[in-house]
């Protein structure tokens, strides 16, 4: 009873608290078209993508080095070989230079409006409260100029035809620059180079599509409510006390704390289960007596402990394992950082494998002694016993066990904030075995380290309810879904 | 002769059987004395069951029917601390607690139902299957036919025909046992131990599991534990009756039933005890 009460509290508080994140965001929203920084905001995109293919260029150019020392040339005679490559990074670089300082101007002015639009709310904000207090003398003197988007907009809008000069310009350098064969001193990074010019082409054939965006975007375009909601759920950025604009978008952390859980079940569900199996069915007594406190100890140790562990230990130990030699033909090693998903995942398991082994080991020893009997009286081995009878007649158990472990894992925050690396971005699954060597960052992790120094009733501080309240959600999820499947799923047992 | 080992079954021993001497009898119980930890649990049993006979076992709770039973396939391996301590048992003529014996072998020849009627929870036809499965039996045609050969032997093939792929918990407790009984004779053991087979069905059931006994001693040599008089009286070729971890009595069921040599046996018999 006690526990529905205080179930429905949290609820309550957690919405209270998150709920005003909906309207606060899309007001965010609304000024980001409203001042023009969605407009700007088109034109960054295209010099971010240039900067990130100026990133590999310098990629390249840092790992040709590499290679050729390692191949016994001095830095020197390094340098001088990469001077033809160093003249066409120069020139790919400097391709953008129009647009980069347009773009630089315009986002100054329209971050000028946004300041602007801001100090005219925090005036209304502050007379209406001195109008509260009875204060109407003092709330008459605050000043409050109201900003004239559209005026203020318009010497933005007017550079347009600056901008397509601008593109056309870098169009036209960037193919120059494409057309001029490149011979890398170091040939096995030919293909490298080649992997570079089709993303120059991709890169130019966005160029359109851009423009036409631009040519059509209204200021005074409305803003449905529902993007409010959906850019959180699907929105790709967590971005806090940015110049330029704040994002609040879950994927990020959705997609870390799902990556860590999965890693770490991974690893503690064949050792849980197999634990389970081996203590119910083949210990001898003694055994098992010894086993399963100690286990069950697992859960007793502070996260934070274990967290400590994983930086000064296992992080380390992981990325010196990964320098070995002999486990150079892994494309991922060695890895960068010592603090990832994966040393996260590996503490998490340790976790979760308490919970998963008790909940299995019930489920196993609930299954009467006369299926087991009946096995063995048929010439069935221990194992066939166990693999064909005893895992399959207590799956349900097992399954609710997993899920449950599931829950703890997502749910757990110390040591995934000490130990995931807390990079807010979507790991990039493209690296293979790779990725779960990257830094994330997770919803219980963001909240734990964020909730502390944001204001009290900011976005900021909505967005990290919304979380949390999106976090309880996912965990009554799991929690029913553990029960659904046993009561769907218990076999009866005549 | 003493074989008083702990036998597992993960023991790694060839399956290949000694070639045993030719002999009438199913099984041959010499001067055995079993233990459950320090509990004696079976003094001194010596015991002959002839093949293709139904012996019944009979005898009040606690006198070591069902641990002599549970010996002859080794059932006993599983729970801990019990063991012979003298003895011996044969069957077939082959030593079962010898060195070379495995047990998954020995329980392949001497299947075994239980009191409590336990099919898996597992389809009708997986669960005839089960014994095959596990020898990596797995070709569908041959399956396909055993399940009818063992169902109809087990006169259960025309209650499940139409639903073989349901679950076999499912069906009531005398078909169920009748399930373990077909799943027991799939893999053809030459005898078959039945543990109180009917003492948790009704009258009914327990006839047409009775009627079953009587055909499939044709095949099988049958041991069965029974507390019922009548059961044992109705369809058994011999009657043996325990008393206290000791074989009082064997012999023909007329002769037990109507002429005891042993004034026990007459006592329990006649119901002043038991």
């Amino acid at each position: 009873m006690i526990a529905i009460i205080v179930l429905g509290l949290i609820t309550f508080f957690l919405f209270r608290e998150g709920a005003e994140f909906f309207p606060q965001n899309l007001q965010n929203l609304r000024l980001y078209r409203k001042a023009g920084l969605e407009y700007v905001g088109l034109m960054r995109e295209q010099t971010a993508a240039h900067a990130t293919l100026n990133r590999s260029l310098q990629d390249l150019r840092v790992r040709q080095i590499m290679a050729m020392l390692k191949a016994g040339k001095t830095q020197e005679e390094a340098q001088a070989a990469l001077a033809e490559f160093d003249t066409y990074a120069t020139q790919f670089d400097a391709a953008v230079g129009d647009l980069r300082s347009l773009v630089s101007d315009l986002t100054d002015e329209v971050t000028a409006i946004k300041e602007k639009a801001k100090i005219h709310d925090d005036a209304l904000e502050q007379r209406e409260f001195l109008l509260k207090e009875g204060k109407k003398t003092e709330a008459d003197a605050v000043k409050t100029a109201t900003v004239d988007f559209k005026a203020e907009l318009a010497p933005v809008l007017a550079t347009f035809p600056a901008y397509t000069a601008a593109v056309a310009t870098l169009k036209q350098n960037l193919e120059v620059v494409l057309e001029k064969p490149l011979t890398l001193p170091v040939h096995e990074y030919q293909p490298r180079y080649k992997h570079f010019q089709n993303a120059v082409r991709a890169y130019l054939k966005t160029f359109p599509e851009t423009e036409e965006k631009l040519k059509n975007w209204r200021a005074d375009a409305p803003v449905p409510w529902w993007r409010s909601l959906t850019s959180f759920l699907f929105g790709t950025e967590w971005i806090t006390n940015s110049f330029w604009q704040d994002w609040y978008g879950i994927l990020p952390l959705l997609a870390g704390s799902l990556l860590v859980s999965i890693i770490a079940l991974l690893i503690a569900v064949p050792l849980g289960v197999c634990a389970a199996v081996y203590v119910s069915e083949l210990a001898q007594p003694a055994e098992a007596k010894f086993i399963k406190p100690y286990l069950e100890f697992i859960s007793a140790i502070p996260s934070v402990v274990l967290g400590f562990f994983g930086i000064a230990v296992l992080g380390e130990h992981i990325r010196q394992l990964t320098q070995w030699h002999a486990l150079s033909w892994i494309s991922a090693f060695p890895i960068a950082e010592r603090l990832n998903a994966f040393t996260a995942g590996a503490l998490l398991a340790l976790m979760a494998i308490p919970t998963i082994f008790s909940l299995s080991e019930d489920a196993l020893n609930s299954i009467p002694r006369h299926f087991k009997e009946a096995s063995y009286a048929l010439g069935a081995t221990r194992l066939q016993t166990i693999l064909r009878v005893l895992v399959p007649a207590s799956l349900s158990g097992i399954v609710s066990a997993v899920l449950l472990g599931f829950g703890r894992v997502i749910g757990e925050t110390m040591v995934v904030l000490l130990c995931a690396g807390n990079r807010i971005a979507i790991p990039d699954f493209t690296e293979g075995i790779g990725t779960v060597f990257q830094p994330v960052h997770t919803m219980t992790g963001i909240v734990a380290q964020e909730l502390g120094e944001v204001a009290n009733g900011t976005l900021h501080y909505r967005a990290l309810f919304m979380v949390g309240l999106f976090l309880f959600f996912l965990a009554l999820f799991i929690n029913w879904l553990a029960q659904t499947v046993v009561r769907k799923y218990k076999i009866s047992i005549g | 002769m003493s074989t008083s080992q702990p036998l597992s079954q993960e023991e790694e021993t060839a399956p290949a059987q000694p070639a045993a001497p030719a002999s009438p009898n199913a099984v041959d119980v010499e001067n055995l004395d079993f233990y459950y930890g320090d509990y004696h649990a079976l003094h001194g049993v010596n015991l002959q069951i002839p093949a293709h006979k139904v012996t019944a076992f009979i005898g009040p709770s606690g006198c070591g029917k069902s641990t002599l039973l549970r010996c002859f396939n080794r059932m006993n391996d599983l729970v801990p601390e019990s063991h012979i301590k003298h003895g011996s048992i044969k069957v077939h003529g082959t030593d079962i607690n010898g060195p070379n014996v495995d047990p998954i072998e020995l329980r392949k020849r001497v299947g075994m139902v239980f009191q409590k009627s336990n099919p898996f929870p597992k389809s009708i036809y997986e669960n005839v299957v089960y014994g095959l499965r596990i020898q990596g039996r797995n070709k569908r045609a041959e399956l396909d036919e055993i399940v009818e050969r063992s169902l109809r032997a087990a006169a259960l093939w025309d209650e499940v025909k139409d639903r073989l792929h349901e679950s076999g918990v499912g069906l009531s407790g005398g078909q169920q046992q009748r399930l373990c009984i077909a799943r027991a004779i799939a893999v053809e053991p030459e005898i078959i131990l039945m543990d109180e087979p009917c003492s948790a069905l009704d009258p009914i059931a327990t006839s047409k599991v009775e009627e079953l006994i009587f055909d499939l001693k044709k095949s099988y040599t049958i041991i069965i534990v029974t507390h019922n008089m009548q059961q044992a009286g109705r369809c058994s070729d011999l009657t043996a009756f325990f008393y206290l971890g000791r074989l009082i009595e064997i012999d023909r069921t007329e002769k037990i039933f109507t002429n005891p040599t042993q004034k026990q046996t007459e006592d329990y018999i006649t119901g002043r005890f038991g």
